[in-house]
């Protein structure tokens, strides 16, 4: 009972504070840029076009009106047209009551992009206090490693920038070993179990990237087109090899964790197993998660793509010549991802076996 | 031989190898599902109605990934079951917070790859962006919910006699720890996606101020948290479905 109240107080706490940190947020107008709200927003035209392949889209002209919040036009209203295509691709439609970053500049007002971090925030508040009612205790070590994960990430990427793109494979396998010990300090502490789940977590994050990296070299890279990595702003072929790198680590540390404990449970209530029977087990369990887990981390991938993809076919490109440009990138790193998470399964049962059993003198 | 070719043919190799007769059945879904995903796009290219798409090929995309992905059909009735209410809550999440973020279309990081494609292809973006958002969580939340209905049913089936209160604590147990990896999951998932997008903000100087009202940071950002609230979701109904059911 004491633990329920507890729990039903901190969520009571963090309601609170979530719900007022997302309204200072929103009516926040301390920045740099000027800040104005959407006062009238009336729609005054709209217009049949048609692209050069026949699509046919609607161009809707609104008419708005905007209350300047801060900075030197403060209480200032603005007249203002705004043209946008219903399919809303790069221009977008406009709300009464809508907050946006502004520009004036000669008495003419433009909008420059729309506020969105109060929305980031009540969507971490959200998150924050689901976890803490349907989890309880444990909900602030999963905060705590989402955000000491961030930390790192921050300072990978700027390491990255300052070697601009090169030594990648060094610095993302460097990275990964970090991103685990730090996990895994974190969610199980010091024991042997770790000491064997962070082995096998890096032992086949590098056997797999290093086989598929001799595929690729033995291949010549063909048909890898490094020219569709999205943002790019250095050599892509280094961002693909650091994207990589860290999209498969989460399910190969995953992976390692599920197998390696329920392994552990196993040699627990039957110390006199041989290796080849924690071989089966370790098999066996891994036949289970294989599937789904190769299936979250393509899903990940290619949900990502798919609004280019639908743009490409949409401007009559081959499928060839979409799938190329859009996907193929994805779909080469799902399948690197899904060989380091098949490749997980011998590694966890080797590294239980050496670290449950050959080392505590068992056999 | 292209690289593609030669991974797909090793990864084949390698999951007979480890995984046997239900590693060719996990191949297969992966390939499925891909499959899926490119009929979705095909079709809504060609103009469907993008609610209806999603609304037949969710329920596919579920079906594929759980029943191809597991041996036993109990653990995968009820892992369908579990994913497909989740689902339908996390839809609705994501219609409110996307409608919140006003964020549909395509980022202005992407103008260079826009060159010479239509800027009024006649297609709601906002309404893609939603798909994006249901398939991105789907991976995740299946994945939960066999692992928690695993646990769980094999929970029960070891011991009968187990009170309802034990039950749900042993239930939040084993869901503290498959959150704990999800998480690890998604969140690299996202980063080894987004790392030269992050490259980006931190190249041109970025304040934090600007990447917090960035559309493609408000767009990956609340696509990752639908993951992980999905996950979380999974393992209390998983620990009532699976406790209110007779027979195991």
């Amino acid at each position: 009972m004491i633990i329920l109240q507890k729990k039903y107080w901190y969520s009571i706490i963090i309601l609170f504070i979530g719900l007022g940190t997302v309204l200072l947020t929103y009516f926040n107008t301390n920045y740099q840029s000027t800040i104005a709200v959407v006062t009238q927003a009336k729609k005054i035209s709209a217009e049949k076009v048609k692209d050069q392949y026949d699509n046919t889209d609607h161009e809707i002209t609104q008419k708005l009106t905007l209350k300047v919040l801060n900075h030197q036009h403060r209480g200032q209203s603005y007249h203002l047209k705004n043209t946008y295509e219903q399919s809303q691709l790069e221009d977008q439609k406009y709300h009464k009551n809508q907050r946006v970053f502004v520009q004036v500049r000669n008495g003419q007002l433009t909008i420059s992009n729309v506020k969105r971090d109060w929305v980031i925030i009540l969507m971490v508040f959200t998150l924050i206090l689901l976890m803490v009612v349907l989890i309880g205790a444990k909900s602030w070590l999963v905060l705590m490693s989402l955000l000491l994960n961030t930390v790192i990430f921050y300072v990978v990427i700027h390491f990255d920038i300052q070697k601009n793109g090169s030594g990648t494979i060094m610095i993302y396998s460097l990275a990964a070993i970090i991103f685990a010990t730090v996990s895994f300090l974190l969610y199980q502490g010091i024991h042997k179990k770790m000491w064997a789940m962070l082995t096998s977590t890096i032992v086949a994050l590098l056997i797999s990237f290093g086989l598929c990296y001799l595929i690729m070299r033995l291949t010549n890279e063909r048909g890898i087109t490094y020219m569709a990595v999205e943002y790019a702003t250095q050599n892509p072929r280094s961002l693909f090899i650091g994207q990589t790198l860290l999209g498969v680590l989460g399910a190969v540390m995953d992976e390692s964790t599920d197998i390696v404990s329920s392994l552990s449970e196993i040699i627990y209530h039957n110390p006199k197993i041989t290796g080849k029977q924690l071989w089966h087990s370790g098999r066996a369990i891994g036949q289970e998660i294989m599937g789904p887990l190769i299936n979250v981390l393509f899903l990940i991938f290619m949900a990502d793509a798919l609004p280019m993809t639908i743009l490409y076919l949409r401007n009559n490109n081959t499928i060839a010549y979409t799938f190329e440009y859009t996907l193929s990138l994805g779909v080469l790193q799902s399948l690197i991802s899904a060989i380091g998470i098949v490749l997980t399964v011998p590694t966890a049962t080797i590294c239980a076996y050496y670290f449950l059993i050959k080392k505590e003198g068992h056999q | 031989m292209s690289t593609m070719l030669a991974l797909l043919l090793v990864l084949l190799t390698l999951m007979v190898i480890v995984g046997g007769r239900s590693g060719i059945k996990s191949y297969l879904s992966i390939i499925i599902n891909f499959g899926l995903v490119f009929i979705v796009a095909l079709l809504i290219s060609w103009g469907a109605n993008i609610a209806l798409t999603a609304a037949c090929f969710v329920p596919l995309k579920l079906l594929t990934i759980i029943y191809l992905g597991t041996n036993e059909t109990k653990i995968a009735d009820k892992s369908f079951l579990i994913s497909f209410i989740v689902t339908v809550i996390i839809v609705v999440l994501i219609l409110g917070f996307n409608f919140l973020a006003q964020a549909p279309g395509i980022g202005e990081q992407s103008g260079e790859d826009l060159i010479g494609l239509s800027d009024a292809p006649g297609l709601s973006f906002a309404a893609i962006g939603v798909v994006v958002a249901i398939f991105s969580t789907l991976g995740a939340i299946s994945e939960a919910a066999v692992a928690m209905s695993a646990g769980l049913i094999e929970l029960k089936r070891q011991n009968q006699q187990l009170s309802m209160a034990k039950f749900y604590q042993s239930g939040l147990n084993i869901g503290e720890d498959i959150l704990g990896t999800a998480v690890n999951t998604i969140l690299f998932g996202f980063f080894g996606s987004f790392l030269a997008l992050f490259i980006w903000y931190t190249r041109l100087n970025y304040t934090i101020s600007q990447i917090l009202n960035d559309k493609l940071f408000a767009q990956e950002f609340l696509i990752m948290c639908y993951s992980i609230i999905g996950v979380l979701l999974v393992i209390p109904l998983t620990t009532l479905v699976v406790s209110r059911s007779k027979k195991l």
